[in-house]
């Protein structure tokens, strides 16, 4: 053991706070912080996450109260390939936006890195906590900072998106706490395993609609249609690193806890038919929404929301090969939408309305971000021989296994409109010609870099799934298994 | 003394409670000033923490302060009300601050952005 | 390590260091293309065992690679067909911009091809069947934003078919617990009936839109034409292939277990039947070779289609036989109008003419090829075309014998437009300066022309390897019984009954020709195009008068009402209409905040009113 999951949390929340005061010394330790912490972060939980993979999960207890009074947190296989993740890509997100934007001066470069690095937090603390009032906090942490990453630039509209997250967010966090507060009234406990273990004894209409109040305030961070009227507007205005993070962290950090609730807290039946219901709606409404945008960051953002129905609908076969398709999906969808983020931004960097027609012609300019690009586009939308295309596998075959024929059309045919968009956009990148007034911007080395290791990702996934296969198949039989969840918590004193 | 009066007077907190969360839902929802909007928010929030604390408490109870002298006033720990909510509450509130400031800067950059505070006016992004 | 994993190797790496040679040095670029096509291909055909497999397991799916002599049959068409394509490449790509783009899909889509031909298990064949569909789609995109939509409706197409094929098989695997295909065949006979049903329906929805089946064809005329000629000679030659093979193998190994069998197999046969009457009127009103050729190709894959279909023996024979000639021919015929547009710049009849002294060499393939297309003796299209019509007539579909017989009647048409067009016809001062292909070119359209020239006369090389591939798949030995039940085959087989009499024939007929030209050439008096007047009205300069405007204009007439329904038009519309539904879809999202926050209050009473009913 090299660490605890507690450093995950309280090494990220006193350097972002450090951060203004080591800006003091010299300025440039701002922006290299942040890295250092997340990099530490990284490995750790690599480290951690080997243990868990070879011992069990590790139930961390905090300041000596044991569960079910105190709060813990659980660093599972689950819980740790989501922090592996998380981490990594806020390191990418990090990386990638060290020098974004030249004219960003120390003033917001400190603002940018501290509610970064909040956000990562906030997201990770979802992911381990195992206390739902706990997870309350940390998914108001995580929101706050995604306020203020949204409206980060002054001069665009991001303000009005920024306004339309805190007024869908202020309300999510009302029916997370009446939630909270149903469970606790009934059954006076807030610690997960303690509620998994009593949730039986709870009324039922309470317990229903208790389940209402969570999917409905996490389904909001989640995007599930139609909670993530904010969702579109935040990724468009936001700056692109942080649409990417938002794709790649805070909506996984969501799925992760509404899964957490439908399998592991509540029993009841029909949940599984109800992700579905509303899975397919989300995917249906945002892909379709998706091929009539006219700017690019809108298209990527409905094309993150339809992916996320996806992974819904793929949580909904309540079997152990759809977990391990949804989670397939979840990483798949990570890195592939932080790439067409990423290369996507440098497409139309110098651009204010992010218009798809000023990537016209951009591969003469940007050849290997374009290149990028293009590879994310045919990933996503499950191309072999790249990584979406096993997941997208994944997802086909646990469908088959639980007999939704309907369902699978369905996913099929809007993957069809998801492939005519996107095959639009890399059409324009490379076969039209460049708008006269767009200007290129070269990508910084570190963004290239960034960008370099995601598509050699997408390609060892692609060519070598045993690279990830393995890892998920613990974490979706981990998920599966809740009375071992109950029992690892419980026994901890 | 009436016996039902009193019970209703026990869920007058509740319905007190769930009033001033509806005064902050109407205000949000169909207030077309952005100020109004981000009061509604707050008043929900309001309302939240009043019927959580109210949850906590039942009557009779006493602060959950354990000091000394409590036993032998009140001959046993349950007498407390249960400290919980009201953590919870004064987390809630502290979060509720923090969006609420949030949520005014946003409406003063919106203002000076856009020149009103008519959320129907401000929609530059949609679809 | 196995000289299959060897082949993937080359093909891969070679199509990465194809795509990047080109920033060192244009030769070494060509150099590795070819090496990369030609290595692989000599390996496979020299080291690859029939029969071995290799299995390995990936992402705790088990694969497994292999070949069969039924696929062997096809990979001699597009190893083949690839490598002499490839060698036209090299010639058809000097000086064009995009070589290594073009390149490394070229390879990768050959490798596609070649990896579909060994897979023995359905996730590989569904990866390199994706691999073909991109890899294809991105040289048909190759000429710029012209054909984009050209380009998206192919992929649209595809991804349709392709995922029709991906829910097949995981229904197959959801039945059997395995993706191998073999034990899916064993599993079919018990399987549900309507999953008996299904699966083929899905699959043959992926293998119809490869092989341009009606209604799933439109895409066709418009991706081959619009591709460099280089590669619509393997598109049309050996990738459309591909739907044949799949098709081949899901009717006799999966249709033909089961009593509703006969019904798909009547249903293709008409398909294939309605798709060559289409494809060739509508090949016979073009006048741009590139189009032309692509709608011939789409009646050609219809005969096929047909014959397959049919699935007696001597039809299975027929329809293998067309597909070889298929690729070799329309293979010819797109590399001759890749060459014509390479000297002159277009590929349109209306504009050129009187090549025939000009490119004698590509005239020389170009007849040899459209002989073999039309089906006349001595080229292999004839025997091909016979067994057809007779396997027509023995298994009594008369009705489908008068069809398919339209087609190829009105062919000639085409092909007679086709040759006239280019080489015939009055030479113009435009024309004056091109001069024959490189040599590069010229070389492998000759070559097929000369295994067009060998087939036909001695169709047993070809039907030899048939004949083991069906064996393979199940089908008795036709060695013996069926080649002398067929007329043609007793006759066209090795043993040479009618061939002395035959180039008798041929002899005396190139002499006339030869004698009337040399005589004609005497007496000829050139003109040009413009030199013409009739009922007293000079022609003006602008005015097209070269041969081939307006030609078959009687015919096209005759049958224009039957033509005027295009299937083309209702997809248009249908998709027109959807992204029209979807615009009014997305106004959900209205741009204003409140509203959106009165959605999530909506949702949650619409939940709470709905509770009892969802959970």
């Amino acid at each position: 053991m090299v660490g605890t999951p507690v450093l995950f949390i309280a090494i990220p929340l006193m350097a972002a706070f450090l951060i203004p005061l080591l800006g003091m010394i010299w300025k440039e330790l701002v922006r290299i912080v942040p890295g250092l912490v997340l990099t530490y972060l990284l490995i750790l939980s690599i480290n951690l996450l080997d243990h868990v993979l070879a011992h069990g999960p590790i139930v961390e207890v905090i300041a000596g109260w044991g569960p079910p009074i105190g709060i813990n947190l659980v660093f599972s296989a689950l819980s740790g390939f989501l922090v592996v993740l998380m981490e990594f890509l806020g390191l990418l997100v990090w990386a990638y936006s060290y020098r974004f934007k030249r004219n960003v001066d120390y003033e917001p470069a400190l603002k940018y890195f501290l509610m970064l690095m909040m956000l990562i937090t906030g997201s990770v603390g979802i992911v381990l906590t195992g206390d739902i009032f706990n997870m309350f906090v940390f998914i108001e942490i995580t929101s706050i900072s995604a306020y203020g990453l949204t409206a980060f630039y002054k001069g665009r509209n991001s303000a009005e998106a920024s306004f339309k997250y805190v007024m869908m967010g202020s309300v999510a966090s009302t029916f997370l706490l009446l939630a909270i507060m149903i469970i606790y009234a009934q059954l006076g406990t807030l610690n997960m395993a303690d509620i998994a273990n009593k949730i039986h004894l709870m009324n039922p209409t309470l317990k229903i609609v208790s389940y209402i109040f969570f999917v409905t305030a996490l389904g909001i961070e989640a995007e599930i249609f139609p909670l993530n009227g904010w969702a579109p507007d935040a990724y468009a205005e936001a700056p692109g690193p942080v649409g990417a993070a938002f794709a790649g962290i805070v909506v996984k950090a969501a799925v992760y806890a509404i899964i957490r609730y439908t399998y592991t807290i509540f029993d009841l039946s029909g949940t599984f038919n109800f992700l579905i219901i509303i899975g397919m709606i989300t995917l249906i409404i945002a892909e379709t929404a998706a091929i009539r945008q006219e700017k690019l960051k809108r298209m990527l953002a409905y094309s993150s929301i339809g992916q996320m129905g996806l992974v819904m609908v793929a949580f909904g076969f309540g079997t152990e090969e759809g977990v391990f398709a949804a989670l397939f999906l979840m990483l798949n969808h990570a890195i592939i939408k932080s790439l067409l983020f990423f290369s996507g931004s440098y497409l139309t960097y110098n651009s204010t309305d992010k218009k798809i027609s000023e990537v016209n012609g951009m591969s003469k300019f940007l050849p290997i971000t374009s290149l990028l690009f293009a590879l994310g586009a045919f990933a996503i939308v499950g191309l072999p021989p790249f990584a979406g295309f096993w997941s997208k596998l994944a997802v086909m075959t646990a469908a088959a296994d639980s007999n939704m024929i309907l369902i699978m059309a369905l996913v099929l045919i809007v993957s069809v409109v998801e492939l005519v968009y996107y095959l639009r956009v890399v059409n324009r990148v490379y076969f039209y010609k460049k708008e006269a007034d767009v200007k290129p911007k070269r990508p910084t080395v570190n963004a290239l870099i960034v960008m370099i290791t995601l598509g050699a990702i997408i390609l060892l996934v692609g060519f070598y799934p045993d690279a990830v296969t393995g890892l998920l198949h613990k974490a979706s039989a981990g998920l599966m298994d809740k009375t071992q969840y109950i029992h690892n918590v419980l026994s901890v004193r | 003394m009436d016996s039902t009066l009193f019970s209703y007077l026990d869920y007058a907190v509740y319905g007190t409670a769930v009033i001033v969360m509806l005064i902050g839902f109407y205000g949000a929802m169909v207030k077309k000033s952005l100020l109004k909007i981000v009061i509604g928010l707050s008043v929900i929030d309001s309302g939240l923490n009043l019927l959580i604390v109210a949850i906590g408490y039942y009557k009779g109870g006493t602060a959950p302060i354990f000091s000394q002298g409590f036993l032998e006033n009140f001959k046993s720990v349950s007498k407390m009300t249960d400290p919980v909510p009201q953590a919870l509450v004064l987390t809630a509130i502290v979060i509720g601050f923090g969006v609420t400031a949030v949520a005014l800067a946003l409406v003063i950059r919106l203002y000076r952005h856009h020149g009103t505070l008519n959320i129907d006016e401000i929609k530059n992004l949609k679809w | 390590m196995n000289t299959i994993y060897i082949i993937f190797l080359i093909f891969l790496g070679g199509a990465v260091f194809t795509y990047f040679a080109g920033k060192i040095h244009k030769v070494l670029q060509d150099i590795l293309f070819l090496v990369s096509i030609l290595v692989p291909a000599y390996l496979f055909f020299a080291n690859v065992e029939i029969g071995q497999n290799v299995n390995l397991t990936l992402g705790g799916i088990s694969l497994s690679w292999g070949i069969n002599y039924f696929s062997w049959l096809f990979s001699l068409i597009v190893l083949g067909l690839g490598s002499l394509a490839a060698i036209y490449a090299v010639g058809f790509m000097k000086g064009e911009k995009r070589r290594g783009y073009f390149y490394f899909n070229f390879i990768l889509s050959i490798m596609a091809m070649t990896g579909i031909l060994l897979s023995r298990d359905l996730v590989s064949f569904f990866v390199f069947w994706e691999i073909m569909t991109w890899s294809s789609y991105l040289i048909t995109i190759y000429n710029g934003n012209k054909v984009q939509s050209i380009g998206i409706k192919y992929f649209v197409f595809s991804a349709i078919g392709a995922y029709a094929m991906l829910m097949a098989i995981v229904m197959v695997h959801h039945i059997t617990g395995s993706f191998l295909i073999g034990d899916m065949i064993h599993a079919y006979p018990a399987m549900a009936l309507s999953m008996q049903i299904w699966i083929p329906i899905m699959f043959l929805m992926a293998f119809g839109v490869k092989a341009a089946m009606m209604p799933l064809h439109v895409w066709a005329p418009g991706a081959y034409s619009n591709a460099p000629m280089a590669y619509t000679s393997v598109f049309s030659g050996a990738l459309s292939k591909m739907g044949i093979y799949g098709m081949t193998l899901v009717l006799v190994t999966m249709v033909n277990h089961i009593p509703q069998g006969v019904w798909f197999r009547e249903v293709l046969a008409w398909l294939g039947g309605i798709t060559a009457v289409i494809g060739t009127l509508w090949a016979i009103q073009q006048d741009d070779a590139k189009k032309l050729l692509a709608y011939s190709s789409v009646a050609q894959l219809g005969y096929i289609i047909t014959g397959i279909a049919i699935g007696t023996e001597l039809a299975m024979l027929a329809g293998l036989f067309l597909a070889v000639m298929h690729a070799l021919f329309k293979g010819t015929l797109f590399m001759v109008v890749g060459a014509i547009e390479k000297q002159t710049g277009t590929s349109n009849f209306t504009e050129v003419t009187g090549l025939i002294r000009k490119m004698p060499w590509t005239f020389l393939s170009a007849l040899l090829a459209i002989i073999a297309l039309a089906g006349i003796p001595p080229l292999g299209g004839f025997v091909g075309k016979w067994m057809l019509y007779e396997s027509l007539i023995t298994s009594n579909h008369y009705l489908l014998v008068i069809v398919i017989f339209f087609a190829s009647t009105a062919a000639f048409l085409y092909c007679y437009k086709f040759l006239f067009g280019f080489f015939m016809g009055q030479e113009e001062k435009e024309w004056a300066h091109v001069k024959e292909a490189p040599a590069v070119m010229v070389l492998p359209m000759l070559i097929m022309a000369l295994f067009m020239l060998v087939l036909g006369t001695f169709p047993g090389i070809i039907l030899n390897p048939i004949n083991h591939g069906l064996q393979a798949l199940g089908y008795a030995d036709s060695y013996k019984h069926l080649w002398d039940t067929s007329i043609i085959l007793n006759s066209w087989g090795n043993k040479v009954v009618l061939q002395p009499i035959l180039y008798s024939i041929a002899g005396i007929f190139l002499f006339f020709i030869a004698f009337l030209t040399w005589k004609g050439y005497k007496n000829t008096r050139f003109i040009s195009t413009k030199d013409i007047s009739s009922s007293g009205e000079v022609p003006k300069e602008d005015e097209n008068l070269t041969f081939s405007v307006g030609f078959m204009q009687p015919f096209y007439r005759a049958v224009e009402p039957a033509m005027r329904r295009q299937i083309d038009k209702y997809y248009n519309a249908f998709a027109d209409g959807l992204e029209a539904t979807f615009e009014f879809l997305r106004r959900i999202y209205t741009g204003n905040g409140q509203t959106y926050a009165i959605y999530v209050i909506v949702f949650v009473v619409v939940m709470l009113l709905f509770k009892d009913f969802l959970f």
